[in-house]
């Protein structure tokens, strides 16, 4: 039950419950309460979220075919028109698609009327005055079919309607006997429109659901156009028709799809993903340009293209900011130059995060360069930041980089720990054995070892630095690692797998190299 | 007699000096919006090195190469690079873009801090081809905003792709550092210098622990400049470069790198 207020507070919805009391829609609310005393369960009506619940079923039902138009205020907008014409077949016949639509909206939990006509009027006129919840009017029947029917299915408005109920009409078929002259001039040309459309002497076009939604735009050319210069200009173009509605909407395209149809019916679609929403005819078209580059030939233009579709598939939040005049921030530009890698080598930008585990195989790792949201940018930290030297206290470090650069921060990144004992510069996945180790002590660094064909001997070593392994992921021998600086000034990070024991003796690896 | 006084002068230094004179002609001839001069270059802070190259450090635009001078030193020839990266991005606030070949190394994250450089304003790039790095770095310097770019290459500079990135450095340009093969040098391919690094024993701190890294670095060509060869010691925290001799550190440590 739903209630709403033009002049106090009227029943606009009922409940079969409620229908069975006898209530009607349009009674005022206070008249109901005094007459009932039952109590009565009032929700405020909501048309907003109505409106929006028919589009989605109008969306649902453009699955049955492409014209789909949801019922304007004249019809009390609680239904939908579906332009059946010459889609039917597709679901084995007029009665077997009602039959299709009725069974699928019930699953759904939706009471429906469904009426099939010749036209929307007649179509309306059934579905809301029929006798049947389901009704199949052959072709040229529609006249036969609403002779029957009371006047208001013929969309009237209610004083219209009254007007007519006061002369003594009450059936389509009384209406439509009479002569048409007088009944123009006393009630206007509205009523005899509506009865000709139900009766398929005038034309009703459907106004179909506007795909405004979606932000795609399209262009069909006459002479079809297979130059690279003339769909990245077309791009462009569609770009620049798009843009003002996701400027609306605060959105911009986080991925596009340019789809290229050849005039031989063979479609050539373009996936264009982006780091960053953007809504910028000109990056748009530099970004077709590269794709159009890497491709070369592989875009088989054939006689030409005839239509070019461009769609946004993921929208992002994009909210209007403010930037100086002329110049990008550094996070535009990477994500300019990330973009543009993007199209023409298929490569993403890469960037180091630490990760939770003393491993150091396992302690850092590259992932996929990704604009930050907030800023733009990459966290500027303070010129050169240089862990080693600074105080230990990681809370100052990073608000003394906060205060000095953008007030967001990375919240995704987890720090750089700066307590870590010197590490290489180069680390190699797995160790690569080191043969042929002499060592003075068992348990001490190695004097001499040669690894990749090369003898080194060692002129000075630091260590040991333990590190056990994860014994939560896999078993593993413990490592002591080695600083080492060759003869020839090579530094190198060697570890011992394990401790030498006498039967078995240690195993040296080569892990990384030093600067 | 009724002549002009400059003229005079012009006519008595033009029949005189000829160096003069050459100076005028070159001042003639000179296109005046590609004066070298005016190029922003990157101060490698050391008097002794600054002074071989033109303009007083390493050009912003044009390729430099740096080279290792056996397979092992390729590490060595990194940590330079990177060096000579900490020190522009010392300067500069936006981020700097390492290209990689296959095969080629990339920096451990971890690593990074023992040169004075943040991980975080590093982007890194996975490229299939030396023709996809020097792509890449084409397509860095027309995007601009980056403040260094380093390309490990597989093989070496050829012709062609370093004409193609000395047009695209035109105008404002981050330095632009390649790190090659050692046997892929030799051809002309308008690279503005070409360094040859080796590593070297570290300079130690008081305890002898392993302290600064230190290269050979030889300066093999420099376009408009001299060569040279110096060894150098890289200091982290003040993001410089140093001649060792000129320190009172360990002695020892010091002839040891001589020899």
């Amino acid at each position: 039950m739903a209630a709403e207020g033009p002049g106090g507070l009227r029943l606009l919805a009922l409940d079969p419950e409620a229908r069975a009391l006898g209530l009607n829609p349009g009674e005022p609310l206070g008249r109901v309460r005094a007459r009932i005393g039952v109590p009565l369960q009032v929700y405020p009506a909501d048309p907003m979220a109505d409106r929006e619940a028919l589009l989605r079923l109008c969306r649902w039902a453009s699955g049955y075919a492409p014209l789909v138009a949801p019922f304007g205020p004249a019809e009390a907008a609680d239904g939908l028109y579906i332009d059946v014409d010459g889609a039917s077949h597709l679901r084995g016949g007029e009665t077997n698609l009602v039959a299709d639509l009725a069974a699928r909206l019930a699953r759904g939990g939706i009471s429906a009327r469904i009426a099939l006509a010749d036209t929307p009027g007649a179509a309306f006129a059934l579905a809301r005055h029929g006798e049947a919840d389901r009704t199949v009017v052959a072709p040229g029947g529609s006249a036969e079919a609403l002779r029957g029917l009371p006047l208001e299915a013929l969309r009237l408005d209610p004083d219209m309607a009254a007007g007519l109920r006061r002369l003594g009409l009450r059936r389509v078929g009384e209406l439509d006997a009479l002569p048409r002259a007088p009944l123009a001039r006393r009630f206007g040309e509205a009523l005899l429109l509506r009865l000709d459309q139900a009766l398929a002497r005038r034309p009703e076009p459907l106004a179909p659901l506007s795909d405004e939604a979606e932000y795609a735009a399209a262009r069909g050319f006459l002479d079809p156009i297979g130059r690279q210069s003339d769909i990245v200009r077309t791009a462009r173009d569609l770009m620049a028709e798009i843009a003002p509605r996701l400027e609306r909407d605060g959105l911009g395209a986080c991925a596009l799809r340019l789809a290229l149809h050849r005039v031989d019916g063979a479609v050539r679609p373009l996936d264009l993903g982006l780091s960053r929403p953007e809504r910028c005819p000109e990056r748009v078209a530099a970004l077709v340009s590269l794709r159009l580059d890497r491709l070369g030939s592989g875009l088989d233009a054939g006689f030409g293209f005839e239509t070019v579709a461009l769609t946004v598939t993921v929208s992002g939040a994009m909210p209007a900011r403010q930037t100086d005049l002329g110049t990008a921030t550094a996070g535009d530009g990477v994500g300019i130059l990330a973009d543009a890698l993007a199209q023409r080598l298929g490569r993403v930008l890469l960037r180091l995060e630490p990760e939770a585990s003393h491993l150091p195989e396992r302690a850092d790792r590259s992932c996929p360069w990704m604009a930050d949201p907030g800023q733009g940018s990459p966290p500027d930290m303070a010129g050169g930041r240089a862990p080693a030297y600074l105080p230990p206290s990681p809370a100052g470090k990073r608000g003394r980089a906060r205060a000095s650069a953008s007030p967001v921060a990375y919240p995704v990144t987890p720090p750089w720990p700066d307590h870590l004992p010197p590490r290489p510069l180069v680390l190699f996945p797995r160790g690569e054995a080191a043969l042929d180790v002499l060592s003075t002590v068992p348990e001490g660094p190695p004097r001499r070892f040669s690894w990749r064909a090369q003898v080194h001997r060692v002129a000075h070593a630091e260590g040991p630095e333990r590190i056990a392994a994860e014994w939560w992921r896999e078993p593993g021998a413990e490592r002591d690692y080695y600083r080492v600086e060759c003869e020839a000034g090579h530094r190198l990070w060697l570890y011992r797998d394990g401790p030498h024991g006498p039967d078995r003796p240690a195993a040296w690896y080569v892990h990384g190299l030093f600067a | 007699m009724g002549l002009d006084p400059a003229d005079d002068t012009e006519r008595a230094s033009a029949r005189g000096d000829p160096r003069a004179r050459l100076d005028a002609l070159r001042a003639r001839l000179a296109p005046p919006a590609s004066s070298r001069g005016l190029r922003p270059v990157l101060p490698l802070g050391l008097a002794a090195l600054d002074q071989h190259l033109p303009g007083g450090g390493l050009a912003l635009g044009p390729p430099h190469e740096i080279a290792p001078a056996t397979p092992v030193d390729m590490i060595a020839a990194l940590g330079f690079a990177l060096a000579l990266c900490a020190r522009q991005l010392a300067r500069a606030s936006e981020a700097a873009l390492i290209a990689a070949a296959p095969g080629q190394p990339l920096p451990y994250g971890h690593g990074l801090a023992g040169l004075g450089l943040d991980p975080t304003r590093l982007v890194l790039l996975e490229a299939g081809s030396d023709a996809e790095v020097f792509r890449a770095l084409e397509a860095a310097l027309h995007a601009g905003s980056l403040a260094v770019l380093i390309g490990l290459l597989r093989e070496g500079l050829p012709l062609k792709p370093g004409r193609r990135l000395q047009l695209a450095a035109e105008g404002p340009a981050p330095p632009l550092l390649l790190i090659l093969r050692p046997a892929a040098c030799g051809l002309p391919n308008g690279a503005a210098t070409r360094w040859r690094i080796a590593a070297a024993p570290a300079a130690r701190d008081r305890f002898g622990t392993l302290d600064r890294p230190r290269w050979r670095a030889r300066l093999e060509r420099c376009r408009n400049g001299r060569g040279g060869d110096w060894l150098l010691e890289w200091d982290h925290a003040a993001h410089r470069l140093h001649l060792p001799e000129s320190l009172a550190g360990d002695a020892s440590a010091a002839g040891r790198s001589r020899a």
